[in-house]
């Protein structure tokens, strides 16, 4: 057994890796996904996957639902991080995957894979928790910067973590986004990742997240018209009953993260399409509470203080 | 069992009294015996109490009960109540339409029984069920499971009675101790877990003088023992073993106080209960509770250590002095380290005061010597320790540095960046650089010294790592056509990619943050040419890392420079690159476009005019490219207006002019707005950038066409208007001192009045933006993220809430809301943060029930400064501490 797959087996367990295998981890990452596209192509069959939000146990319960990652090909629409208990297992079972199987795994951005968001939403803390350092977050939020900003599968489904951008008209647009960089704060780049559909939106709204933009049914329209594409699948909401319809079927919210932060009550779901994109939604519910493990943490056997 | 139907909650005692009686028949079937009200009450013609439940319908008895003391009941899920009656001989099940009707009936019994066992154990009457509780049971082993249920399954007004019986109660932990101990030898598992359960139940009553009890040296390690017998774990827990056999207590200096002492040990104890033993079990609050003893604890600790002269002297003497062993010197310096994390626990003026008294006392010196060690943990230890420095005060270091005794200092951290550490992450030496010559931190005289001596000393080291790692032209024209993966013209010499990428990334952040220094350290000595050999390497991330230093210097719009670049063609390495890297769609690729989007939008027209002149040939076959494509266009136009330099002229003022207008508009719309702002509004933008984005009142937003939203596009006459500019990377303060662009990196990471300065009117109008239940409620959400484990209560609260969002629309996180119902004044102070926290769907009981999440959320706007804005529920803030990479990145 390798390195890699025995890495993968002990973060399947939620333990989490060392820093110098995170560090290596990381390096392998880097030299895959700087080959990745700004707007990545993904063959079908494939699984979508919604926020996840370091919700590792309700992960698994995913990966139960939808098949174990390579037999099942996945994408994920970002946000692997933030307010669950398990982001660095999370985000690091996600990254060997990635390196593992580079091509059964896609991993897109999602806006709180940014070094700001991450700061304030918990990813930071947990680091700084887990390692006494946050040199694994460093590196982590270094992985982020590379992570491609969309998918497109058999050249009809655009997959994005946000939504659309008024400075998106065509998928070749985003092609000119030097995407190495922290989530900026506006622009086209921000847009794909921060914006949201919105009912009573006319063409474009302001955001109140304050980045991104609300966009509406006809905005959709043209975009999907404009770049000859069937729907937009994108995550970034939460939907109680794991996936929404949107604009006469023309784009799809998907959450993967059951009873959101663990109180939200809510249903996951994830989007399965086989090999002629015929949908099936699998719709799950949270781990049970028993089959979570202890929050994996020994404090340092010696002390001083 | 069929629950009650389903009438929705009137939360009176009607409906909370409202059950169905249910009687398990011989056939093990449950028979319905019909719906009614119960109560509990006297019996006739006795003292004692039973269960009644009267028929809604015709008020015939359905069922009476007497409470029997024995243990014969049972609470299932929420709502029922069952237990084998004596009387019917068979099992008896009460199912509640509310919860909390069930939760009251079974206090009533409970506390029925209770009042039965004092009654015998001390002969003691009680005047009614309902009176407070007065003492605790005695603690033996049959009161053991009386003990759990007094504690366990009281009333919230009792649990508060439990813990003050508990901490005035002298004798209770010791006895409850002594028992642990006896069941132990006997191996009495039912009893031992009987207290766990109680121990645990203790714990969560969360009442901090209880806990400051129970955490004395007398009871820690018996209370430890006791939660190793956790019912719901099926692997034996060995906590006292690893605390005794394999934790150890280091003493670098022999600590004589023995509070200080006792109190290292208990907060090291409490910590591992807290991390570890308890680590599925504690809700927040009591988190919160045992954090706060934790850090009371150090502060204590610290603040006694450091007030020690004696303590400190000795310390540095050893730290200092030739004859300590190298072992003991390493143990020194780890307690440096821990001592330094730990002071974070002082209030912030007297950390500040501690980490001046140490550097005076002589820290630095100290880890300069450490950072020469060869131990590289040890190295990583120094540099954690200058972190702690940096965080607190970059210009304590800072002050170090630029003395004659602190100079050696930069330079071994530049050489700690270029060592290869192997498996270590060693990212500290890079972040402690950056911090340093943040320019936006830097202040007084020091300002330029230490920039000087960096740039003097230390800059052509950095290019002589990468020249050193790169390969020399012969080869490069060798390999130049063929850049890859599966070509493999690897020059490590040594140096690790990371290494140079770090670099690359040290270099683009001095352009950045001081671009004066561009010309005299980045223009001679053919630097840049020297960073482009990057270009050269096989990794791709090292080649989009040269494109990027090449793209961070061309921000800044320097005619000089792109003469430069011109006459020394420059851009050749990167044509190359992109040529070679060929139709791979790849971050190089897009690196590389967006770089030439660049020059065509800013209508570089030098640069634009070399590149098609020198490289067309190459580029012609990446015509079907939008981006090349109109990089020819716009150059056929530039060759058809004439002279560049007029045209050139002409852009310039039109792109003042605009900016004008742009300025004025935004001006009229926010005195239109509204009246109390005026003042804010007369702050403009001192350099007002393209991606005006004015901001709209809820409402107005989705019904504005969309030019008027917001000018995405360049002023000048760009053939495709729709075309978007990247902002990351635009710096148009090409005419700007210093100064300026620092300002407009800050500027930039405020959202979104990005252009302009912190007006608080604006800030006024964001936070009326986000004012809706949904907003809240995500915002709530986002704070009960921080906490480690959600309480019981909070848990309840928003998931109703979570349904009513639900009613309204699915999506929960931050929405578009109406913000007429709120017209109330928002401050943008932090206080009215944690207003908003309380406001909306969520309001009252988030208010009662929820303080510490809101207080948590408005602490950690506070903490992050007043950059935020809450809007939805998260936006994209930056702490004032961001790190500087957000400058480097982000910018």
């Amino acid at each position: 057994m390798s390195d890699l797959d025995r890495q993968i087996e002990q973060l399947k367990r939620c333990e989490p890796l060392k820093e110098s295998e995170v560090k290596a981890l990381c390096l392998k990452a880097i030299e895959i996904l700087v080959e990745e596209s700004n707007v990545q192509r993904v063959d079908a069959p494939v699984t979508i996957c919604g926020d996840i939000h370091g919700q590792f146990y309700d992960m698994k319960e995913l990966f139960k639902v939808g098949g174990d990652c390579p037999k099942t090909n996945y994408l994920f629409l970002g946000d692997f991080v933030d307010r669950g208990f398990y982001s660095v297992e999370t985000f690091l079972l996600l990254l060997a995957l990635k390196v593992r199987y580079p091509d059964r795994i896609t991993l897109i951005r999602g806006n709180h894979e940014s070094r700001q968001i991450t700061q304030v939403y918990g990813f930071y803390d947990e680091c700084l928790r887990k390692y006494g350092s946050v040199n694994v977050w460093r590196y982590c939020t270094d992985i982020f910067d590379y992570l491609s900003l969309s998918a497109l599968i058999e050249n009809k489904i655009f997959s994005v973590h946000g939504g659309l951008s008024p400075a998106i008209t065509t998928l070749d647009q985003i092609r000119t986004i030097d995407r190495k960089q922290e989530v900026p704060h506006d622009g086209a780049m921000c847009d794909l990742l921060w914006s949201d559909p919105e009912d009573i939106v006319d063409g474009w709204g302001l955001s109140p997240r304050g980045a991104g933009f609300l966009f509406g049914g006809s905005v959709v329209s043209s975009f999907n018209h404009t770049n000859n594409i069937d729907y937009i699948c994108r995550a970034h909401q939460l939907v109680m009953e794991g996936y929404k319809w949107m604009f006469n079927n023309q784009i799809v919210t998907v959450w993967s993260a059951p009873n959101y932060c663990y109180r939200c009550g809510n249903v996951a779901a994830i989007l399965e399409l086989d090999g002629n994109l015929n949908k099936q939604f699998r719709v799950f519910e949270a781990a049970p509470q028993d089959s979570r493990g202890a929050p994996a943490k020994k404090p340092a056997p010696d002390y001083f203080l | 069992m069929g629950a009650p139907a389903p009438e929705k909650s009137q939360t009176n005692a009607s409906s909370m009294q409202r059950v169905k009686v249910y009687r398990l028949n011989e056939d093990g079937k449950w028979d319905d015996q019909g719906t009614g009200h119960v109560t509990i009450d006297y019996l006739e013609r006795s003292e004692d109490l039973g269960l009644f439940v009267y028929d809604e319908e015709d008020n015939e008895t359905i069922l009476l009960h007497r409470v029997s003391s024995d243990d014969i009941y049972r609470k299932q899920e929420d709502s029922i109540i069952s237990w084998r009656d004596p009387e019917y001989a068979t099992e008896l099940a009460l199912s509640f339409q509310e919860p909390s009707g069930c939760s009251y009936i079974w206090d009533h019994i409970c506390n029925v029984q209770r009042n039965m066992h004092f009654s015998t154990l001390n002969s003691e009457t009680f005047q009614s069920t309902n009176s407070e509780l007065k003492e605790l049971p005695a603690v033996e082993l049959t009161t053991l499971p009386l003990i759990l249920k007094t504690i366990v399954d009281s009333s919230i007004s009792d649990q508060i009675r439990i813990a003050e019986l508990l901490s005035s109660n002298q004798e209770f932990f010791r006895k409850l101790m002594g028992l642990f101990r006896v069941c132990e030898d006997l191996e009495n598992v039912d009893d031992l877990r009987t207290i766990f359960k109680i121990v645990k139940g203790i714990i969560l009553l969360n009442s901090p003088p209880l806990l400051e009890r129970i955490f004395k040296e007398e009871f820690i390690v018996d209370i430890i023992g006791a939660l190793e017998y956790d019912p719901e774990v099926t692997c034996v827990q060995h906590h006292r073993k690893f605390l005794k056999d394999h934790v150890v207590f280091k003493e670098a200096i022999p600590i004589k106080d023995p509070i200080a002492l006792e109190k290292i040990h208990q907060t090291y104890r409490v910590g591992y209960l807290k991390d570890v033993v308890l680590a599925r079990v504690l809700d927040d609050a009591t988190c919160a509770t045992i954090n706060s003893i934790i850090h009371a604890n150090n502060a204590f600790v610290i603040a006694m250590l450091k007030d020690d002269s004696t303590f400190i002297q000795e310390l540095f003497a050893r730290l200092k002095s030739s004859a300590t062993s190298q072992e003991s010197k390493k143990n020194l310096v780890h307690f440096l380290y821990e001592f330094c994390s730990v002071s974070k626990s002082l209030q912030m003026v007297q950390q500040l005061r501690l980490f001046r008294d140490l550097m005076n006392e002589g820290i630095f010196d100290i880890v300069s010597d450490v950072l020469q060690s060869q131990d590289k943990k040890l190295v990583l230890t120094g540099t954690d320790i200058l972190l702690l420095f940096m965080n607190q005060d970059p210009n304590l270091l800072r002050s170090y540095v630029v003395r004659q005794e602190g100079i050696a200092l930069l330079g071994l951290l530049v050489k700690g960046m270029v060592t290869d550490f192997g498996e270590s992450m060693h990212c500290q030496f890079l972040e402690i650089l950056r911090i340093l010559l943040d320019s936006s931190t830097l202040t007084g005289p020091q300002r330029d010294t230490i920039i000087d001596i960096f740039f003097e000393k230390h800059l052509g080291q950095l290019f002589e790592v990468i020249t050193a790692s790169c390969p020399s032209d012969n080869i490069a024209d060798a390999s130049s056509k063929s850049i890859g993966p599966g070509q493999d013209v690897r020059f490590q010499h040594g140096t690790k990619p990371e290494i140079l990428s770090n670099i690359c990334e040290l270099l683009c952040f001095c352009v950045l943050h001081h671009p004066y220094r561009i010309k005299g350290n980045f223009l001679v000595n053919n630097a840049i040419e020297k960073i482009l050999l990057l270009t050269r390497r096989a990794e791709r991330y090292l080649v989009v890392c040269a494109v990027r230093f090449v793209r961070t210097v061309l921000s800044r719009n320097d005619e000089h420079m792109m003469n430069y670049f011109v006459r020394n063609n420059i851009l050749k390495p990167i044509i190359d690159a992109f040529v070679a890297n060929g139709n791979r769609y790849n971050l190089l690729n897009s690196a590389v476009l967006e770089l030439f989007e660049f020059i065509r939008k800013e209508n570089l027209k030098l640069l634009l005019k070399h590149l098609v002149d020198s490289f067309w040939g190459q580029l012609v076959k990446f015509e079907h490219l939008a981006s090349i494509h109109s990089l020819k266009v716009k150059y056929e136009q530039c060759v058809d207006n004439g002279g560049t330099d007029a045209a050139a002229v002409v852009d310039l003022r039109r792109r003042i002019d605009e900016r004008a207008v742009e300025r004025e508009e935004e001006e009229r719309y926010f005195n239109e707005d509204s009246d109390e702002e005026d003042a804010a509004s007369a702050s403009v933008s001192r350099e007002p950038k393209g991606h005006q984005q004015p901001i709209l009142s809820n409402g107005v937003a989705s019904n504005h066409p969309q030019s008027s939203r917001r000018s995405l596009v360049d002023y000048e006459d760009d053939e495709d208007d729709e075309d978007y500019k990247p902002p990351p990377r635009k710096q148009k303060e090409a005419s700007e001192e210093d100064e300026g662009i620092l300002e407009s990196l800050r500027l930039k990471r405020k959202l979104p009045s990005k252009d302009k300065e912190p007006e608080v009117a604006k800030k006024q109008k964001l936070t009326k933006n986000s004012k809706s239940k949904e907003s809240v409620f995500a915002a709530l959400c986002s704070t009960l993220s921080q906490a480690v484990l959600p309480s019981k209560k909070s848990a309840i609260n928003i998931h109703k809430d979570g349904h009513s969002v639900e009613g309204d629309d699915h999506t929960v996180e931050g929405r578009m809301s109406s913000s007429d119902d709120n017209k109330e004044d928002r401050q943008s102070d932090s206080r009215s943060s944690s207003d908003d926290s309380n406001i909306g769907g969520a309001e009252d009981k988030h208010e009662e029930k929820d303080t510490s999440a809101s207080r948590s959320f408005s602490d950690c706007l506070h903490a992050k400064s007043d950059n935020i804005q809450l809007s939805g529920d998260e936006c994209p803030l930056v702490p004032p501490k961001s790190s500087p990479e957000m400058a480097v990145n982000g910018s």
